[in-house]
């Protein structure tokens, strides 16, 4: 009794723990994932239209509203396509490598913001560069140079553009 | 009516406006022939860098562009098989098989060729048809400029193709996005949380380069393309005027692709890569020889380049009259023009005439610029830039992005913003949510929601006053069958692809 309950007690862990990770898997389908952001968002922005005129919040909310509604329509859809066993596609080939460009890009816009333009710039244009594969350092030294000068003569010298100094100097 | 298109030329063909228009095409072969980025890159980069200047010299930048890089997109296709704009997938089919045969010139010259008679035919139908047209939308009242808004924005969601909810989405989302900022009656603040920068609404710019411009550059970094340059030196350097006669066998697929790209154009939502597609497959039908097409057939080079460049200017036929774009860069142009304090709509001609009139005369001359900017010697020059490093190329595209932006109006949060977009932008792309309803949403929104707001005062809060006239119940009957359309359509055509199956 005990030899034969065994198995199935292994058996019913594994459904239950194949139910699990496909439950879990349901969730993080992209399209589900994008479905609930939106319907998040959307529902705290429909708070503020309260404070507002009924004609000034009318195209707010029937926007968010429409968000909310047409977001559970996809979330409904992507369920169903997950129900059927269709596999999501994945979005990225390269998640690190997205993930390293899109804070390479933050980096340098926060670096600009706190010390300044010229100097974020002439590290970031190489470093951007040499981090996604371009390794020649005669090239990288030649093409920094080139960026800085042309922006320096174009704009700074020629349309009196200000460029960020950097807080970090502004004291 | 045509007047004021004579009128327009002298001012065109002024030094600083006519260099700009030269400088915009070669600009637009460069982007163009880069894959990966696209003439709607290119120009939403470019817009916040034309504040300061003359809005003829602006427009003739980004004319210049626009025709450029669709001729641009054929460099790639023919030596790579990599088509440089979406537009030019079709071109691949016989120009990289020419290339590999060592014809790789001439099929770039029958491509800037037809190129350059495509755009000159979509000119023409801008001049000829947006001018008659503008007459007509001057009569439009507040309600019906509500619904020619409406329409716009159904009409690039329905007719776009893919998954009409993600278009709804999208429009939702841009149309949310321009009404942040002070109410245009009352005053009060919209989701502005106490940011004064947002007093004034999201600038389109800031929206422009972040949807457009953040998504390729990391797609650029994301691949590392290698490609295979081998075929960009062996070209052929015969001058272009030994090839014509060549050529001009293909003359009924000229007037054919032409009229395809043009009447794509015009039509909201589809687009080059669409007019290049059915071109191609028209051209094939009627070909004697159908069996050499895909193993090298120049004519097939004509008719996808032909049609691609054909609803360049045609595309721009709704966007000035009704101020609803007919493709993503049109949607782009817009925002160029709205820079510059140049509403798109009936009262552009009314008001800005030699500027409106201009531009379509920019876009002809920049059509026949090509052939001289693009000609055998340019574009054996132009093949070299595909050995540019991608990582090099993006990190350069992220500093214009930056200073484009940052020029806006000064404040780093404009830069902040533009990033948040950019990130929104890439994960809509990537989901295959469409990203010219936004742009449409941001510019119609708030047009949509003063002219409502005025058509309800006027009505004295009456909402039938929306559809108490003729020309309104036209525009939402339009509205209805936009929507109801592709339904009825895509329904048919499953009925029709489940016939078989479900006798069987």
């Amino acid at each position: 009794m005990r030899g034969i309950s065994l198995p199935r007690t292994i058996s019913i862990r594994h459904e239950a723990e194949a139910m699990s990770n496909n439950h879990r898997n349901r969730l993080i389908r992209p399209e589900t994932l994008t479905a609930l952001g939106i319907v998040a968002v959307a529902t705290a922005f429909l708070v503020p239209t309260a404070s507002l005129k009924p004609i000034s919040a009318l195209l707010p909310a029937a926007m968010l509203v429409g968000l909310i509604i047409l977001s559970v329509a996809l979330l409904i859809d992507d369920q169903r396509k997950a129900t059927a066993g269709e596999e999501p596609k994945p979005m990225t080939s390269a998640p690190k490598r997205v993930l390293g460009a899109f804070g390479l890009i933050l980096g340098y816009a926060l670096a600009v913001d706190f010390i300044g333009f010229y100097v974020s710039t002439a590290i970031a244009v190489p470093l951007v560069a040499y981090a996604f594969g371009y390794r020649n350092p005669l090239g990288l030294a030649i093409a920094t140079a080139i960026v800085l000068g042309a922006i320096f003569m174009i704009f700074d010298f020629g349309m009196s553009q200000d460029f960020p100094a950097g807080r970090l100097w502004e004291n | 009516m045509y007047s004021d298109l004579l009128h327009a030329l002298p001012n065109v063909v002024a030094f600083a406006n006519f260099a700009a228009l030269v400088i915009g095409v070669l600009a637009g072969i460069v982007v163009g022939a880069m894959p990966g980025l696209s003439a709607t890159m290119a120009i939403s980069v470019l817009v916040p860098f034309t504040f300061g200047l003359d809005p003829l010299v602006a427009l003739g930048l980004m004319a210049g562009i626009y025709n450029g890089a669709m001729y641009g997109g054929a460099i790639p296709a023919v030596l790579l098989r990599i088509p440089g704009t979406p537009a030019a997938v079709a071109t691949t089919f016989d120009g990289y098989p020419m290339a590999q045969k060592g014809e790789g010139g001439f099929a770039l010259q029958v491509a800037v060729v037809s190129s350059s008679i495509g755009g000159i035919a979509s000119a023409f139908a801008l001049m000829l048809l947006a001018p008659p047209l503008s007459k007509v939308t001057l009569l439009f009242g507040p309600s019906e400029v509500f619904w020619v808004a409406v329409f716009g924005l159904c009409s690039i969601i329905f007719l776009l193709g893919g998954n009409p909810v993600k278009g709804l989405i999208s429009a939702c989302f841009g149309v949310f996005v321009s009404v942040v900022g002070s109410d245009p009656i009352f005053g009060t603040d919209r989701y502005t949380f106490g940011q004064l920068e947002l007093l004034d609404g999201i600038h389109i710019v800031i929206l422009l380069v972040g949807l457009y411009a953040l998504p390729p550059v990391i797609d650029l970094l994301e691949t590392p393309l290698k490609t295979d340059t081998s075929n960009s030196d062996k070209l052929g350097t015969e001058p272009i005027w030994r090839t014509l006669p060549r050529m001009l066998r293909f003359w009924k697929t000229w007037l054919r692709s032409a009229a395809i790209g043009i009447w794509i154009g015009i039509l909201p939502g589809a687009g080059g890569s669409m007019a290049a597609f059915m071109s191609y497959n028209e051209a094939r039908r009627t070909s004697k020889t159908p069996n050499t097409w895909g193993n090298g057939e120049p004519e097939g080079i004509a008719a996808s380049e032909t049609a691609n460049n054909a609803d360049t200017a045609s595309a721009l036929i709704p966007a000035l009259t009704l101020g609803i774009p007919g493709t993503a860069v049109a949607a782009v142009m817009l925002g160029g023009l709205l820079v510059h304090g140049l509403q798109p709509g009936p009262m552009l001609f009314r008001d800005n005439p030699d500027i409106v009139f201009g531009f379509m005369w920019q876009f002809l001359f920049g059509a026949i610029l090509l052939v001289f900017l693009g000609g055998s010697l340019a574009t054996n020059s132009f093949a070299k830039l595909l050995k540019l490093p991608r990582p090099l190329l993006g990190s350069v595209i992220i500093v214009l992005m930056l200073i484009g932006v940052y020029s806006i109006h000064g404040p780093m949060f404009d830069v902040y913003l533009m990033l948040g977009f950019g990130a929104v932008g890439y994960l809509m792309d990537k989901l295959k949510f469409p990203l010219p309803p936004v742009v449409l949403g941001l510019i119609l929104g708030s047009f949509a929601e003063e002219n409502l707001r005025l058509a309800l005062r006027i009505g004295r809060g009456d909402w039938s006053v929306l559809f108490a006239n003729t020309t309104s119940q036209i525009l939402v009957l339009m509205t209805v069958a936009v929507i109801v359309g592709p339904i009825i359509k895509r329904r048919y055509f499953n009925k029709s692809a489940n016939g078989p199956d479900e006798k069987a």
